[in-house]
């Protein structure tokens, strides 16, 4: 266990470092965040005397190494429109955006297990057919769309749900959360229904295709052989190995939608980390810019981390000491 | 009906299985009737796609779809159980009738412990407390000889090893004590030394309980050492049904009889298989004037003095944990100081268990593996010193290997007659491509399997079929050497009788060296000059075949041997027994 | 509730504006909001409508481009360097510190020290203080724009910005980069007080209780400023009446806000200028008259207009809008292939030539689509053009190297005035005056550029105004750029939203003014 963490650290620290690289590598085609800063009459004197004062004139291995110093002391430099540590500008819209993945989370389990499983379960039924045509149609479908659609209906047309925005929130054991207000609901629905609508095809489909293997499986006509009924043999021997696959599946999956909630946020203005990663691309906001990719490159590795040891608790064969 | 009459445990009635589906019905099992007494072990035996498995589903109504009973009654203990709505067949199933599969890994679920598994059994067809559920379940796991069953109960499947997790399906099976169990396959899966213990089980445990037992197995070793009665089952019709030693002393049914006469025998060794009048799929031979065939005209001369192959105190490893430590990475012995010679023209067995390193030696030899310390000399060229490609190009050429499922070697978007050609064009062993085509033509021929079959694939052939390309393939560099890894292990009885009596033929007109490895002692006996007995990774003992079959030395080999099903009541007719 | 007072406050008022109506809350959606609290610290539009919120300036514009008295009550020239303002007495900041002539000084002398305002106030002198009410405004040379310049001059509270914070850093600091106490702290004279910031998602606004103008109609009690970068999600904020007010609303969507029953649409023609220059030091045949003739004569940018900006865009033959005192309503839009052809092959480019052409796809509305109809356009008289289209900041690196024979750019002028397209755009580039800085076209005519310089210390309208005029008159004989259009100005509004009399040209509405009916 220690060293599998021990490792995992390691590779941790590693992939920082490359997108670290990268993503400062990438920076100075990004644009000039003078142009940004500045308003059109300043010269370009003034502006050439703002980046040397900014560091921005220096060779670029003196700039990343400044960076790594810093960023090594959790440092990784003052956004410039904010002007605040970009970390912290960073972290403070996570809350959001994790409200939002761990919204459409929400949605995809609680809808992707039942409809997945009743689709396997009945895979001759009209309304499963129904289903895998709706998931095959909805996974060509881009989220932006979705997004657009789901607005048109529910905000303008039908007017039920607010178009923009998170909403009121609530403090509640120090999670800051909309989740806690009925406003804040209301704002949550429609962003985390467009974020789901990427990934609820893929794990109705993987959730279906799951189970009707473990169905067949030499196990399953055991457990009926036993003389169990039939609601055991589906909800407690199939299910479990069904959810198996679908957690190192499905967790790498959601890891990675907090990136995915990019598309997302734009739409809906939904103030988290991935419109902030635009806004500040448009800004030229380097240091956010930096800082977001090194942040969800970090979640990505955590969340994968998570779904191994988690996929060590749950599968009794799995030795996280054996695994590298 | 006639419920008057007298019924046995289990009666089987005109059963007619079939399979629908859009090329018409597929008729699994034809007018079946047989019956199992209280305490009896009746065996059903047959081939592959003979309709033996779908029996036992039938009776407790597992058959996969879209397999349906069309006629025909089940009776257990004169109750009709065919026709049973879901809930009152599963009355029957657990509680009545158990079932034992053949692979323990795959019927247990990995992700529950024995406890959950055993208790759900016994709480879904009993009405009693979890306790008490518990208790029996001890109790059962120490019937079926569970050491430390309070703790090991507590453990997850993959915890246990083959023997011991069939053990706990037994257990399972017959938790709530149930009149009859169906055993499909219950010890193929597992190695000759637990197969013994297991199958002494389950006869101890229907004698002692009086439970009736359908035994479905491919094996007439397992036939022969616990039936009480035997059916034997033909493309799903039962062609002859009778007392074990009357079956298979004096089988009167022609397949019974060229089934038995193709069984690899322990006790005595054969110069050749009888031919089986009821297999298909094999061509007459086709008989080659090998001395001025291509086949026959091998640039390799064939005089070499002392041992062609010698193996020298070869060691070799694999690490089972990693670790940036030293001192904490875990290997498996796989090869622990193994030396032994072969030479020209002989047949050399390697038998052993599972992972007892057999098939690691013969990777080794064929270049396939690196040993870590030690020797391996062809023709006195040392194997392990030879550095690139291009040195060891003419060995390759000399040595060829067949596998176990030969499929997965084969590119499956290749003609069989590219297939074959490779090696030929690979080694630059033909003059020009006419003469390619007409060898690869020859070797299908004489492999048994027609010219013609050279431009179908792989995947249209059967597995015997398959085997045959492979050997073929195997021909096509005129090898000295042949290395066969369990080459007939997952065939049938008699289309591993056709194969053993391929390559017997092969090595007398090539003067084949082969290097054999099985773990089935009767083939072993069958095929080979010599033996080698491999355990953990070491040759504990080496001799001629028959010596080491008649009288070993090592006490594991005299364990090993004492433990294959003895055939001593097995029809001896048509034998052609070699004498030794 | 502290609206209540208001409430009381407006209803003693209601005695002079039967009109006036009771508090309201409204919630208006821009593209951005500033990005500070600190006025000076970027010359930007959003910053602009956010000044007008919180803060006066002395003297504001008009709708019709005129100026209106704020802090200032009346203005006299004293001389042609000097101007005298007497401020208005009894105005109160947010902090309820008293509003004089030494804030009048002491901001001016903190624009003078911003990076983005140092140049527009380099011929303003330190402000003389005659009295805590009156003040005179110096320049070192006779200044035009003086009234202009003082729409800039938003009173700060000069007492709450001095001093030390808590991080020991002077308050009044104007920085851009880096925090400061202006960049989080606000107290101004203006109608609103912040109440509630979150960057770049939104800013709740309360009106002041001592605001000095009693006279305003304006009734909004409470206004939250959000941001909604996207088009779409903003007019469905508004269509699902999330938001009371949007701006802009994007050329596609009008129709649609249009046809809502509850909803209004205001266009009005704006005043930023979209061009391409033509690069006279990269492409030799663009320093032929003839060619650059010709170019113009080939971009049907009526066309455009029409067709790509959907008409919303007034189309353009000179950088001035129509109200600027440089505008020349004979010059006309010229559109002829014909003329275009010939004038080509007069130039000896019958068979055309090959140019680069670069353009921002983020910053213009439209601006990929029209340079791409431009490229095209010019296809037509044989010039192929190598058109790349790139992100604003990608582009503005490319822009500054001139790094292409035709770039586009827009322009408005921050002191609403004709000679500020010329100084950045088209007059000769100069290092040390900073004039052309934007000039890529490297269009250089003295007779240019002395017309500006002398219309700039030329204090006489008149004399001023046909200055200017001359200026556009020989740019545009001279073609030393292709106009395209004026992109026009949309907001979509509630109709309960009175919101024409508050907005202007200048894209910052009065909101203090605005008048909410219920």
């Amino acid at each position: 266990m220690f060293t599998f963490l021990l490792k995992r650290l390691v590779q941790a620290t590693i992939v920082m470092l490359v997108i670290s690289l990268v993503a400062f590598a990438v920076k100075d085609n990004l644009g000039d965040p003078l142009r940004e800063l500045t308003g059109q009459s300043v010269s370009e004197a003034e502006r050439q005397a703002m980046r040397t004062e900014m560091g921005l004139n220096d060779p670029f291995a003196v700039q990343y190494k400044r960076f790594l110093i810093n960023a090594v002391q959790g440092d990784f430099g003052t956004s410039y429109t904010f002007n605040r540590p970009a970390l912290e500008v960073i972290l403070d819209r996570l809350v959001a955006t994790l409200e939002l993945v761990f919204a459409a989370t929400l949605i995809i389990i609680c809808l992707s297990i039942p409809l997945g499983i009743y689709c396997a379960i009945n895979p001759k039924n009209w309304f499963s057919k129904l289903i895998m045509a709706v998931s095959s149609i909805g996974i060509s479908i881009p989220v932006f769309l979705t997004a657009i659609l789901l607005m048109y209906v529910f905000s303008i047309e039908l007017g039920w749900l607010p178009a923009y925005g998170r909403g009121e929130t609530a403090n509640w054991l120090g999670w800051e959360s909309g989740f806690f207000t009925l406003d804040g609901l209301s704002h949550l629905i429609l962003p985390a229904f467009a974020l789901a609508s990427i990934m609820l095809p893929l794990f109705i489909r993987l959730v279906r295709s799951e189970m009707i293997e473990q169905l067949s499986s030499e196990y399953v006509k055991f457990a009926y052989a036993k003389g169990l009924p039939q609601r055991r043999v589906w909800y407690v021997h199939a299910l479990k190995n069904t959810l198996l696959p679908l957690l190192t599946v499905g967790g790498v999956q959601i890891g990675t939608m907090v990136a995915y909630t990019i598309l997302t946020e734009k739409v809906f203005q939904w103030p988290g980390t991935g419109f902030l990663f635009l806004d500040s691309i448009q800004r030229t906001d380097t240091p956010v810019i930096t800082a977001y990719v090194i942040v969800v490159g970090l979640i990505f590795v955590i969340t994968n981390t998570i779904v191994d040891l988690l996929y060590g608790l749950i599968n009794p064969t799995v030795n996280l000491t054996a695994k590298g | 009906m006639s419920q008057s009459k007298h019924m046995s445990l289990l009666e089987v009635q005109h059963l007619q299985i079939e399979y629908p589906s859009r090329h018409g019905v597929m008729v699994a099992v034809k007018d079946l009737s047989l019956s199992v007494e209280a305490g009896e072990i009746v065996g059903i035996v047959g081939e592959s796609g003979a309709g033996k498995s779908t029996i036992g589903n039938a009776v407790i109504d597992l058959l996969s779809p879209p397999g349906v009973i069309a006629n025909g009654d089940v009776f257990l203990n004169g109750e009709k159980i065919s026709g049973l709505t879901r809930e009152q067949m599963r009355a029957v199933r657990g509680s009545k009738i158990g079932f034992i599969f053949q692979d323990p890994m795959t019927s247990l679920n990995t992700l529950f412990t024995i406890e959950q598994q055993m208790i759900e059994t016994v709480l879904a067809n009993e009405k009693v407390t979890r306790e008490e559920a518990y208790q029996r379940s001890i109790d059962m796991l120490n019937a079926v000889g569970i050491p430390k069953p309070e703790l090991r109960i507590k453990q997850y499947p993959h915890q246990f090893s083959g023997g011991m997790r069939q053990r706990v399906v037994i257990a399972i099976a017959l938790i709530c004590n149930p009149q009859l169990i169906i055993a499909d396959e219950p010890t193929t899966a597992l190695d000759v030394s637990i197969q013994d213990q297991i199958l002494q089980l389950i006869k101890t445990l229907c004698k002692e309980r009086q439970v009736g037992c359908m035994l479905v197995t491919h094996d007439m070793g397992v036939v022969s050492s616990v039936t009480d009665k035997v059916a034997v089952m033909y493309r799903g019709e039962l062609v002859e049904m009778g007392t074990t030693s009357q079956v298979l002393g004096a089988p009167e049914h022609e397949y019974t009889k060229s089934l038995i006469s193709a069984v690899p025998r322990s006790d005595i060794k054969l110069v050749r298989f009888p031919l089986v009048n009821y297999i298909e799929e094999a061509e007459e031979l086709h008989q080659l004037d090998i001395a001025n065939h291509w086949l026959g005209q091998s640039q390799d001369q064939k005089e070499y003095q002392g041992p062609l192959l010698k193996v020298e105190n070869v060691n070799l490893r694999f690490t089972t944990k990693d670790s940036i430590f030293a001192s904490r990475r875990e290997y498996v012995q796989a090869s622990n100081n193994v030396s032994f010679e072969i030479f020209e023209g002989e047949t050399f067995g390697l038998v052993g268990e599972s992972g007892s390193g057999k098939s690691t030696i013969a990777r080794a030899i064929a270049g396939l593996y690196a040993p870590q310390s030690g020797k391996i000399t062809f023709e006195g060229v040392d194997l392990t010193a030879l550095k690139n490609e291009q040195a060891r190009r003419p060995i390759r050429r000399q040595m060829q290997m067949v596998f176990q499922n030969p499929y997965t070697s084969m590119n499956p978007r290749m003609k069989v007659a590219d297939i074959i050609a490779e090696p030929i064009r690979f080694h630059k062993l033909a003059e020009n491509n006419q003469q390619v085509e007409q060898i690869v033509a020859d070797l299908l021929d004489h492999v048994g399997l027609g010219r013609k079959s050279g431009i179908k694939y792989p995947h249209e052939f059967s597995g015997g079929q398959r085997q045959r390309i492979s050997i073929a393939r195997a021909l096509a560099t005129r090898p000295r050497f042949l290395i066969c890894d369990e080459p007939t292990s997952a065939l049938d009885v008699s289309v591993q009788a056709q194969i053993l009596n391929l390559l017997k033929d092969l090595q007398d007109e090539l003067n084949l060296t082969m290097l054999f490895i099985s773990h089935d002692l009767p083939v072993i006996r069958q095929m080979c000059d010599r033996v080698g007995v491999m355990r953990h990774g070491c040759l504990v003992e080496v001799g001629d075949s028959e010596q080491i079959f008649t009288s070993p030395q090592d006490e594991y080999s005299k364990n090993l041997i004492s433990l294959m099903p003895s055939f001593e009541n097995l029809s001896k007719a048509h034998l052609q027994i070699a004498s030794s | 509730m502290k609206y209540g007072l208001t409430k009381i406050a407006g209803a003693l008022l209601a005695a002079g504006f039967a009109l006036n109506a009771q508090a309201a809350d409204i919630t208006i959606a821009y593209a951005s909001d500033p990005i500070s609290m600190d006025i000076h610290e970027q010359l930007s539009g959003g910053m602009m409508q956010f000044s007008h919120m919180s803060f006066d300036p002395l003297v504001r514009w008009t709708q019709d481009l005129q100026f209106e008295s704020r802090l200032a009550e009346k203005w006299e020239r004293i001389d042609p360097l000097t101007m005298r303002f007497h401020l208005r007495k009894g105005v109160k900041f947010h902090s309820g510190n008293d509003f004089t002539a030494k804030d009048i000084a002491w901001t001016l002398d903190r624009l003078k020290s911003s990076t983005d305002y140092k140049g527009l106030f380099e011929v303003f002198g330190s402000a003389k203080i005659v009295d805590d009410y009156t003040i005179d405004l110096v320049t070192t040379k006779p200044y035009p724009l003086l009234l202009p310049m003082a729409t800039y001059i938003f009173a700060m509270d000069s007492k709450f910005y001095t001093g030390v914070d808590e991080n020991n850093k002077d308050k009044a600091a104007v920085i851009k980069f880096g925090n400061t106490f202006a960049s989080g702290h606000l107290s101004g004279t203006g109608p609103f007080v912040v109440k509630s910031r979150e960057q770049g998602i939104k800013w709740e606004f309360e009106r002041f209780d001592g605001y000095w103008d009693k006279q305003s109609p304006g009734n909004v009690d409470k206004l939250t400023l959000v941001a909604i970068k996207e088009d779409a999600t903003r007019v469905a904020a508004l269509l699902s009446s999330d938001v009371d007010m949007i701006s802009p609303v994007a050329p596609n969507d009008h129709q649609r806000v249009k046809d809502a029953k509850n909803l209004e649409l205001v266009t009005l023609p704006g005043t930023r200028i979209i061009t391409f220059q033509m690069n006279q030091k990269s492409n030799p045949a663009l320093q032929d008259v003839r060619v650059r003739q010709a170019i113009v004569h080939a971009i049907n940018n009526k066309g455009i207009a029409k067709k790509i900006m959907k008409d919303f865009a007034t189309v353009a033959s000179q950088q001035s809008p129509a109200g600027y005192l440089g505008h020349v309503p004979e010059l006309e839009v010229r559109y002829d292939l014909k003329r275009a052809k010939a004038l080509m092959k007069e130039a000896g480019y019958e068979k055309g030539f090959k140019l680069s052409m670069i353009a921002p796809s983020d910053r213009y509305i439209n601006d990929a689509k029209i340079a791409q109809a431009a490229a095209s356009m010019l296809a037509k008289i044989g010039i192929k053009v190598d058109l790349k289209t790139m992100p604003k900041a990608q582009y503005w690196p490319e822009f500054d190297k001139c790094a292409a024979d035709m770039l586009m750019i827009g322009w408005h002028a921050d002191t609403e005035d004709s000679a500020n397209f010329t100084e950045f755009l088209t007059m000769t580039r100069d290092e040390k005056t900073g004039m052309g800085q934007y000039n890529c076209g490297y269009y250089s005519n003295p007779a240019v550029d002395k017309l500006v310089n002398d219309a700039n210390v030329e204090t006489d309208t008149e004399k001023r105004a046909a200055m200017l005029k001359q200026v556009e008159t020989t740019l545009y004989n001279d073609a030393a750029f292709v106009p395209l259009h004026w992109q026009n100005l949309s907001w979509g509004a509630n109709k309960k939203l009175d919101m024409k009399p508050v907005i202007n040209v200048m894209e910052f509405p009065y909101l203090g003014d605005l008048v909410v009916a219920e």
